[in-house]
């Protein structure tokens, strides 16, 4: 699992490009599943057939938040903004990786003064990236207007604990891929939904249980761990004790059905789990909850430290409970 | 393709039709276009739909712009017989002041402020709130103005249309320069492959609203948004922060708020440009959203393009266009159209 973790973080995959990514997931996948399509909007679906009539929907976000460049300079700098909730400072000195170059981030100043306000107050408009192009037409070649681009940071394990880029949302990813990879002859039909543009307004899950009919829907997706020096100081969750079977956020309160299920299939399992209320964000739960009449939803939470940076760390015993709480659930009666 | 003459542009401008009250410029876009299309319809939410039959019928294909504009609502008549009022849609309060307005459509009025021998330095710097503006109406009392305006009544901008030297003002260039663009296309009385719709939408500035229902009437299969979009080539701005520069022909958007454009859809708007050599332009800020969000996030998800008319100074009384960047708009939509099922396939 750890490969596969490994190969979904370290690929290419902003918000409306995620075309790699899921390439990759329909790799593991091959052998393992009944079918697969691509909606209207490019959400990757797959399933496998269950022994009864019922569906459940399990979803993972395949995007990451990333840049887009906006402006090019007679010099062959790059402006950008952000896709997703970036924050300018994890950019500072970052390398950022487009499909056909990768670039420095830095801030501007023309003064120490004018450097120090920038960087106190740091804003994309002063940001401007370095490709090593020597003009406007060297970097339009590599790098046109309208290309999007994620950190260039890579994989390593540091005991239990796993880092890397993109752990949001792609460990939800390998999740589900490791799910799929383990049922059997499972008693419900299962689909995954490999859902694009979460990160910019959970585009993908809005319509992406629209031509299925499931009873459940779980969203896999990190949620924020505060077990650091001063992390939020309402928040519970931690690494290490388990996937957070999510309670309420700001955008969804998961459905009490659902949440009772997943607390069955995780005793069923014995697999240690967390429960987790977060003071803000939102998952896709939130939109497939709200897809055609309603359909009862929630979220399993694999608790993260330092989202959205080129950093995210989670605990491979978290994640492998969530794949073992998944795998039982598919056998309880939904 | 017949010449492009910006035929209905001043008209749409100087009609007003404040998010929700969009029924006179839907009026007057039925009149013109009734006879061109196959079939017409008002939706529940108030959006006209157009039909034109395709040739090949195979797909189909959505064309959007919106009908409503920003403005204000009345929200009391006061004593003094002077209106209080909220904005509807963005509309920053400093570049309201001192503006003549049209009440429902007919009534004039100003939205007055303290002259400037009133104010100290510190408030001449402050942007006014809305809640200290009122539109004058030249009632004497809450009960003269009652007679003519009650709580609830719509308040647009009163702005004539000009145009000279192939740039045009005027106010609601957002987006009824849109509007414009698709009822040129229909104009045009061409058949092409893809059964078209034609939707002239409600609501769109308050939250994309009318947008919200095309779905479940139609089943589109492709969507292209026509927009007035924000240019920023102000001359306190540095190049790199604009969006869009007037002249340099119609912007094509890769990413806006709550959505990155379909891929396939954004490059083949670009490669049709490029084959036909009209000029165009990247959409170079993120901010905003158009209907394509909504599209994407409704039913089983309609994947959108967006193209944009660049107007300096929307959601003020007064916008500007380039004539060229709309003729240009016009024939990228129409080229698009002729290429019929081939295009982003």
């Amino acid at each position: 699992m750890i490969d596969l973790i490994k190969e979904l973080t370290e690929s290419y995959g902003p918000s409306g490009r995620e075309e790699e990514v899921q390439k990759i997931v329909l790799k593991y996948l091959e052998g393992h599943i009944d079918g697969h399509k691509f909606d209207p909007v490019g959400n990757l679906l797959v399933w496998k057939r269950g022994r009864d009539d019922k569906e459940m929907l399990l979803d993972a976000h395949i995007d990451e938040i990333g840049l887009v460049v906006t402006n090019i300079d007679d010099k062959g700098f790059l402006r950008v903004e952000p896709v997703g909730g970036v924050s300018p400072y994890h950019y500072v000195g970052q390398r950022v990786k487009f499909p056909k170059a990768t670039g420095v981030v830095y801030y501007e100043g023309e003064t120490p003064e004018e450097q120090k306000k920038n960087l106190s107050n740091l804003a994309f408009d002063n940001l401007f990236v370095d490709i090593g192009a020597g003009d406007r037409s060297e970097a339009e070649s590599l790098v046109s207007i309208g290309t999007f681009g994620v950190y260039d940071s890579y994989f390593y394990k540091n005991g239990n604990y796993l880092t890397s880029k993109s752990m949001d949302d792609r460990v939800g990813c390998a999740v589900l891929v490791e799910v799929f990879r383990n049922l059997k002859d499972p008693r419900h039909t299962v689909i995954g939904s490999f859902s694009v543009q979460e990160e910019i307004g959970l585009v993908g899950a809005f319509v992406s249980a629209y031509s299925f009919s499931p009873q459940i829907c779980i969203a896999v997706d990190v949620t924020d761990s505060a077990d650091h020096p001063k992390g939020l100081k309402r928040h519970a969750m931690a690494l290490g004790k388990g996937p957070a079977i999510k309670i309420k956020d700001k955008m969804s309160i998961s459905h009490r059905k659902v949440v009772e299920l997943l607390e069955q299939a995780a005793q069923k399992a014995n697999v240690p789990y967390q429960k987790e209320v977060l003071t803000f964000g939102g998952t896709n739960a939130a939109a497939l909850q709200r897809t055609k009449e309603g359909i009862p939803s929630a979220t399993l939470s694999i608790p993260t430290r330092y989202v959205h940076s080129p950093s995210e760390t989670v605990s491979l015993s978290d994640v492998e409970g969530a794949v073992k709480l998944l795998v039982s659930l598919v056998d309880l009666n939904i | 393709m017949k010449g492009v003459k910006a035929l209905y542009l001043k008209e749409l401008s100087e009609l007003d039709g404040v998010s929700g009250d969009e029924g006179r410029v839907r009026k007057f876009i039925e009149e013109k276009i009734k006879d061109k299309v196959d079939s017409l319809k008002v939706d529940v939410l108030g959006n006209l739909i157009a039909f034109k039959k395709g040739t090949r019928s195979n797909r189909k294909f959505v064309l959007t712009a919106h009908m409503d504009e920003v403005g204000f609502m009345v929200t009391n008549v006061e004593d003094d017989g002077t209106l209080s009022f909220a904005p509807v849609g963005g509309v920053d309060p400093r570049v309201v002041v001192g503006k003549p307005v049209r009440i429902n459509g007919e009534l004039p009025g100003v939205i007055g402020y303290k002259a400037i021998h009133l104010q100290k330095k510190d408030e001449l710097l402050a942007s006014p709130k809305f809640e200290n503006l009122r539109v004058h109406i030249g009632a004497r009392s809450k009960e003269e103005a009652s007679r003519k305006v009650e709580l609830g009544d719509y308040i647009s901008f009163a702005t004539d249309f000009r145009s000279e030297n192939s740039r045009a003002t005027g106010k609601a260039f957002d987006d009824r320069a849109g509007c414009a663009v698709l009822m040129e296309v229909i104009e045009q009385e061409q058949r092409y492959e893809d059964d078209l719709y034609f939707a002239f939408l409600v609501q769109e500035e308050p939250g994309l609203r009318g947008s919200a229902v095309l779905f479940e009437q139609l089943q589109p299969n492709i969507a292209l948004v026509i927009e007035g979009t924000t240019a920023g080539d102000d001359p306190g701005l540095p190049e790199h922060q604009w969006a869009t520069h007037l002249g340099d022909g119609p912007a094509v958007t890769f990413m806006h708020r709550g959505y990155v454009v379909n891929k396939k859809i954004y490059e083949s708007i670009l490669q049709v440009a490029q084959k036909y050599d009209i000029k165009h332009q990247y959409k170079r800020r993120t901010a905003g959203g158009t209907d394509a969000a909504r599209l994407a996030k409704t039913g089983g998800g309609v994947p959108a393009g967006v193209i944009s008319v660049p107007a300096r100074y929307i959601h003020s009384p007064l916008s500007m266009i380039d004539l060229g960047d709309f003729e240009n708009t016009v024939k990228l939509v129409s080229n698009i159209l002729e290429e019929g099922e081939g295009f982003a396939r």
